[in-house]
């Protein structure tokens, strides 16, 4: 399991753009097992389950249609479909749901009924750009659960984050990146380098404390209305 | 608030100018467009200082009347209301609707329709200064009318755009396309009449159709000075009094909408709605990436709002030339049994702006990596399950309607000779151009963001490159009016010539699309400005 971690405006969703096929890079190169994402795009895409953040979905299908769509978009057997669709939705906690449109999701349900839609052809990687945004702890902690199983069943997760803590408890390597470079990469325990992930993250991006007197104005309206 | 609105529109303006070349090409064209219709009002206008009073009065209510029934029509039907500062943006802020109405209202005239109607209605100052109770008039009728041809199109987009996202959007869409058609039919009618008739009566008609004008809505306003011309001093003060109460009561209902827009600007609400299980629909189609796409598109031509306007602005045409024809004894047969045709023709651009219309929702196809034709395919199957059959049933009116039995063969063969193609030219050209649209939440009145030129290049494209691979047909259709047994040779080839174009269109629009999937979706996703 590997963690991209960077602050706002570092590139995480723009490198798993561009690794996923989304987005066309200037220069490099993405391998996807043995599968050039550039030069053999059908054959690197079927083994990918993505997770993109920002972008729509058909919203206008209800969450179970929209995954039977995807099951279809990715050559799913219709049975398969069925069942798999079912078995995502109840251990998404979204079974109740799969009638309504996903217009009406709610921001947590979205990104749930979007990690369903990466899982459902049994892919061999999985790049979740923010996969626990907005996704309330219970079914953060489901989502952690079956991210682990999978990983340790032989697959590869790949998602990116801003929550230290969370990679610090499920990430087996990461790589620190801001303004489009990658600062320090490797295993959990070679980056942290003795110290707390959430410091060494600020030591590498450069985090300076804004002094007492900003924000000064802020304090004084709590004494007012 | 109201210096803060205009220069918060200006800003946007500006900003969007600088992120686009294609904005700052489509706004130079939409300016130098707008300046030549008000050139050419404004010579029109001192022309008419060298005729009579009478003329003048007759001919600058019936023109201003349809100015402003223009501005109804085309911003309810054609080119939505300029959302650049959208209302639903102040929600959060302490601020009531009726502090934004002046400056919204200022802010929209802030535009090339807006300074153009200014411009033309200063015209009226120019065609009736000749005496200085008329000079008043004018100067009276000329902010009022300004106002209400602004109002009008607010308020009913407004009043439109609530009711169409609420659940009965369809049946008033339905509702309204019938309405309009209806209404332009009797318009069409009018012109004919008053074209047909000698000079005499047809200053008479004139006089006429001033008088129906002038007494409607859309001419209150522009009225007045017409009426001092005729020294009639009440019918002068009833239309001021009408006029000034239209302005009120659009304004009253403007604010209305807005306040509620103010407090609600999220669609939807809080009732999730459960969809009716629809799993024939997935049977409809094979369990293929294709038929996937087929089938989600025929979910979407139903709950999407988008599509549904785009289905009643396509009948529109055959619509109003049917029903024209029908209520017009003397009519030309021809016409209402070929109108059907113009579906066909119209069924291309659906096609082309499909892409756009998904959006960022896009990526699921390039992640899913299935091929460009495949999704071209899916396109084309669900928009031919939609429109084969509105074709077939329009065609049965026309002919049920005219009897005009003996031009069946050449009317079907045109009709679907023209879809087909039209089918093909849109999956090629819909790989060529995408652009972002508004998304199918926001009103369908609402203008595509940066749509403007991509999409008029589309659109201009599609229909010439359907009207000319479908020129055979065409041909042998003009033909057989002189040679009747030609109609038969239409249905084969058009048939043949459809299908060649189609799967042409398919295939290399596939191809296309398989290298530009990350472009297309980069042109689809552009952030709105």
């Amino acid at each position: 399991m590997f963690g991209l971690v960077g602050p706002n405006g570092a590139g995480k969703t723009t490198t798993l753009s561009m690794a996923t096929g989304l987005l066309r890079p200037d220069a490099g190169t993405a391998r996807v097992l043995d599968h050039d994402v550039w030069a053999d795009p059908a054959g690197a895409k079927a083994l990918m389950g993505v997770l993109p953040d920002g972008l729509r979905l058909f919203d206008r299908l209800s969450g179970g249609e929209l995954l039977h769509y995807v099951g279809l978009l990715r050559r799913v057997p219709l049975a398969e479909i069925a069942t798999r669709s079912a078995e995502l939705l109840d251990a998404l906690a979204l079974a109740d749901d799969r009638d309504t449109l996903v217009v009406e999701y709610s921001a947590g349900m979205t990104k749930k009924i979007g990690l369903a839609c990466a899982l459902i052809h049994a892919p061999r990687l999985l790049i979740l750009d923010e996969p626990f945004e907005a996704v309330d702890p219970v079914s953060g902690e489901v989502i952690r659960s079956i991210l682990r199983n999978y990983a340790h069943a032989g697959g590869t997760v790949v998602m990116s984050s801003h929550v230290m803590e969370l990679v610090e408890s499920l990430c087996d390597e990461l790589a620190v990146v801001a303004q489009g470079r990658v600062l320090a990469a490797g295993t959990l325990d070679e980056v942290r380098a003795g110290s707390s992930l959430q410091q060494r993250f600020l030591d590498l991006v450069g985090f300076t404390a804004s002094g007492e007197e900003s924000l000064a104005w802020l304090r004084s309206s709590s004494g007012s209305s | 608030m109201v210096a803060l609105l205009v220069r918060l529109k200006l800003t946007l303006l500006k900003n969007s100018l600088k992120r686009s070349l294609w904005r700052t090409v489509g706004l130079i064209i939409a300016l130098l467009y707008a300046l030549g219709i008000v050139v050419v009002v404004l010579a029109a206008m001192v022309g008419l200082r060298y005729t009579s009073l009478a003329l003048t009065a007759d001919i600058t209510v019936i023109a201003y009347a349809g100015l402003t029934l223009g501005w109804l029509l085309m911003s309810m039907l054609v080119f939505g209301v300029d959302e650049t500062i959208d209302p639903a943006k102040f929600a959060l802020l302490p601020v009531r609707a009726s502090e934004l109405l002046p400056g919204l209202l200022l802010a929209g005239l802030v535009s090339a329709p807006g300074a153009a109607t200014v411009l033309v209605a200063a015209g009226l100052v120019i065609a009736w200064a000749r005496t200085v109770p008329l000079t008043l008039a004018a100067l009276v009728a000329v902010p009022l009318g300004v106002v209400t041809c602004f109002l009008l199109s607010r308020a009913a987009t407004a009043a439109c755009a609530s009711f169409l996202s609420s659940r009965r959007f369809r049946d008033l869409a339905f509702v309204a396309v019938a309405l309009v058609g209806v209404a332009m039919a009797i318009v069409g009618n009018l012109i004919n009449a008053i074209v047909s008739t000698e000079v005499a009566k047809l200053r008479s008609s004139l006089g006429d159709l001033a008088i129906v004008a002038g007494w409607s809505p859309f001419g209150w306003a522009w009225a007045i000075p017409a009426d001092v011309s005729r020294g009639a001093w009440a019918a002068a003060g009833v239309h001021l009094v009408l006029a000034v109460g239209l302005v009120g009561l659009l304004w009253m209902t403007w604010e209305h909408f807005l306040a509620l827009g103010l407090v609600s600007p999220m669609d939807g609400g809080g009732t999730a709605s459960k969809v009716r299980d629809s799993s024939s629909i997935e049977r409809l189609y094979p369990a293929t990436p294709a038929g996937g796409i087929a089938g989600r598109a025929l979910r979407y031509w139903r709950r999407d709002p988008r599509y549904v306007a785009g289905i009643a602005g396509f009948l529109i045409g055959p619509i109003v030339l049917i029903v024209t024809q029908m209520i017009n004894p003397q009519g030309n047969a021809a016409i209402a049994v070929f109108a059907p045709s113009l579906l066909g023709l119209l069924v291309g651009f659906s096609i082309a702006q499909d892409l756009s219309y998904d959006g960022s929702a896009l990526w699921l196809h390039i992640s899913a990596g299935i091929s460009g034709a495949e999704d071209r395919v899916g396109r084309v199957m669900s928009t031919m399950t939609i429109y084969l059959p509105l074709t077939v049933i329009l065609l049965v009116v026309a002919m049920i309607t005219t009897g005009a039995w003996h031009l069946l063969v050449p009317a079907v063969g045109l009709a679907f000779a023209l879809m087909l193609s039209a089918l093909g030219v849109g999956s090629f050209v819909g790989t060529l151009w995408q652009w972002p649209a508004a998304p199918p939440g926001a009103s369908p009145f609402s203008q595509g963001k940066a749509g403007g030129l991509p999409s008029l290049l589309s659109l201009t494209v599609t229909m010439l490159g359907t009207l000319s691979l479908t020129l055979p047909t065409i041909a042998l259709v003009i033909w057989s009016f002189s040679t009747p047994w030609v109609g038969y040779l239409t249905v084969p080839v058009g048939l043949v010539c459809g299908f060649i174009v189609l799967r042409i269109g398919m295939t290399q629009g596939g191809r296309i699309l398989d290298r530009r999937w990350p472009e297309a979706m980069l042109a689809v996703s552009e952030k709105a400005a």
